[in-house]
């Protein structure tokens, strides 16, 4: 896992980077965790409702659905056990993102089968959808960006 | 020019391939199922994309989602390592077309030794000896004619066989007429084809095969052979080595020769290996493998060549770097596979999580591996976790060696370390040209012995 306090330089690394924060959360068994770096901020919360995914012993470390990362500016702390779980959009598939238009951003109010982006994909193009009316909750990558599979897209809280 | 190399395959061979890449410069791209997402050879690689989850259907195998990573990440080249697609020729075909160069031979030659059939026809033609055999046996008196011709015992195959279905080994007259009509129905039923041939049964062979380098220029080169007679009763090898012990000159010339021929015959461009069933002094050719081997790394220590940058430079379109009077064996070397399995159960895998790896080292000693302590062995690929491979003068000091090297290696309760070092500590086995039944045969007399140990233990004190 990486280190806990450099400067993630690639995506990539910040999202490894996320990971080892939000394992660390859960290992903890923290509500929160909080990295205050001259370049960087993470802050990572975890809802305790419902009951965090913990796998067994061993197993690989994946984000558990009830965790978000924002990036870059602290997050409010305040009703974090009120708040509906939001729900991460994964890219199903490897390609590169489109962000398709118009263009959603934290706290957009989205529509059920809304297309948010694209993965482009051997020259087809493979749709990402609300599959309900939701919220979006944070945008996970850029147009244009590279994805694999399993990659968090977007951050939704579903009505 | 290649710069950038996708590695389709994970674990130790997917190190390798990053390595030889590496050391010539060239960046590299690995995939990865999501269990394998803290793999080293995910660590090691300048860039990684996981291309689907645990099962290799749906990850090692997802061609389009390879792809697509190759074309993302801007790889030009595409080396596949051993298992998964190293063999498939539509893969390789696949690669071509998206403009990325597939590191190995062509599509044509992958499929033409990928069918039985095709690839021994084409050995005769090149001369190459394959084991005395029928045409298609229209009835069971041609099959009792063709018995008669070839000598007891024969085997029945079908034509459109595999997997060991559609087999039977006949030792005597009697036996054939329900053997026919046994194999003829399983392979009715299996390959909706009944068709059967004939082939002779070469009891308790041994595995000896040939390394050959060929290059787009039509240069072939042989890289010696390695004797690959321990086998799980699985058929799958366990120790390898080189040169083969107890071996004629004369047999060894004429397996070498007859490897060389074979990969001309094809106009072979890469690494490939010609494996041969030996009995006495007759050897036949069994099949040609199309890829890097898993025990590959016998032959480099003993010639001190690299075959995976080989490789690499071929697909580049260079010229081998070797000449055939340039190679010249040196020493001894020998290669044990520790695999995460349990010897004393018919080799069940045992993956899991590794909680202490302990891997050896020292003068002669190498160390192929993906090992690390922490690392959860994902239960969807082979058991494979360390080569340990070591080359000295002579045969008898490279089994020293070993032994040593197999002490100093732990990688967990369950591996065959154990059985590896009961295997070179066997006097056959030190006596040199054992044959693919020794293994077996070794594991039930260890299994009695085990048995009688328990009674023992069991019985009160007498004291």
């Amino acid at each position: 896992m990486a280190s806990l306090n450099t400067a993630p330089d690639t995506w990539e690394a910040a999202l490894e980077r996320i990971r080892a924060a939000a394992s660390a959360c859960v290992e903890g068994d923290l509500s929160r965790l909080r990295i205050d770096e001259p370049a960087f901020t993470l802050e990572v919360r975890r809802t305790r409702r419902p009951a965090p995914v913990v796998g067994p012993a061993g197993a690989q470390l994946h984000l558990p659905e009830t965790i978000e990362a924002p990036m870059g500016e602290p997050a409010h702390t305040n009703g974090v056990a009120h708040e509906p779980a939001p729900t991460l959009i994964k890219a199903d598939l490897v390609g590169i993102v489109r962000l398709s238009k118009p263009l959603v951003s934290e706290g957009s109010s989205v529509s059920e089968d809304r297309e948010l982006a694209y993965v482009e994909s051997l020259g087809t193009h493979n749709p990402i959808r609300a599959t309900a009316p939701g919220t979006i909750r944070a945008v996970f990558v850029t147009d244009g960006q590279p994805v694999d599979f399993g990659l968090p897209l977007f951050s939704i809280v579903y009505e | 020019m290649i710069r950038k190399i996708l590695i389709a395959n994970r674990g130790e061979i997917a190190m390798r391939v990053n390595r030889a890449a590496h050391e010539l410069g060239i960046a590299t791209v690995a995939i990865f199922s999501e269990p394998d997402r803290g793999s080293l050879h995910v660590k090691h690689a300048d860039e990684a994309y996981c291309v689907g989850p645990g099962p290799s259907a749906r990850s090692y195998l997802n061609i389009p989602n390879i792809i697509s990573a190759a074309q993302v990440s801007g790889a030009d080249a595409v080396h596949p390592g051993y298992g998964f697609l190293a063999e498939n020729a539509r893969f390789a075909e696949i690669c071509a077309d998206h403009g990325l160069t597939f590191i190995g031979p062509s599509p044509t030659v992958i499929s033409q030794m990928g069918d039985k059939a095709t690839a021994k026809r084409i050995m005769q033609e090149a001369r190459v000896a394959t084991t005395p055999g029928s045409d298609i046996l229209e009835s069971l008196d041609a099959a009792h004619k063709a018995a008669r011709r070839l000598g007891y015992p024969i085997l029945l195959k079908a034509t459109a066989g595999g997997g060991g279905k559609g087999i039977r080994a006949v030792r005597t007259p009697a036996e054939l007429e329900h053997a026919f009509a046994t194999a003829q129905a399983e392979a009715e039923a299996n390959f909706k084809n009944g068709k059967l041939y004939m082939e002779k049964l070469l009891e308790a062979p041994r595995h000896i095969e040939v390394q050959v380098l060929g290059d787009t220029a039509g240069t072939i080169v042989h890289v010696g052979e390695r004797d690959c007679s321990v086998q799980k009763p699985s058929h799958q090898k366990l120790i390898e080595e080189a040169p083969a012990p107890a071996l004629s000159d004369r047999v060894r010339s004429r397996l070498h020769d007859m490897a060389v021929a074979a990969a001309r015959a094809v106009k072979y461009t890469s690494a490939g290996t010609l494996e041969f069933l030996a009995s006495g002094d007759d050897v036949y050719f069994m099949e040609m493998n199309t890829r890097i081997q898993v025990e590959h790394p016998v032959t480099e220590m003993l010639y001190g060549v690299d075959l995976v940058a080989e490789q690499i430079r071929i697909a580049d379109g260079q010229r081998l770097s070797l000449r055939q009077k340039d190679l010249v064996p040196r020493g001894h070397a020998i290669e044990c596979r520790i695999n995460a399995e349990d010897a004393s159960a018919n080799f069940a895998p045992a993956a899991g999580m590794l909680e202490s790896v302990v891997l050896p080292g020292g003068s002669g000693v190498r160390v192929d591996s993906f090992a690390y302590a922490g690392f959860a062995v994902p239960p969807y690929y082979d058991s494979l976790l360390a080569k340990v491979i070591v080359h000295a003068k002579s045969r008898r000091e490279a089994l020293a060696k070993m032994d040593v090297a197999l002490r100093e290696t732990y990688l967990g309760p369950k591996t065959t370390v154990d059985i590896c070092r009961t295997i070179i500590a066997d006097e056959a086995f030190i006596a040199g040209g054992v044959t693919i039944d020794f293994l077996p045969a070794l594991l039930s007399k260890v299994s009695l012995m085990r048995d009688a140990q328990a009674t023992t233990d069991a019985q009160p004190s007498a004291v």
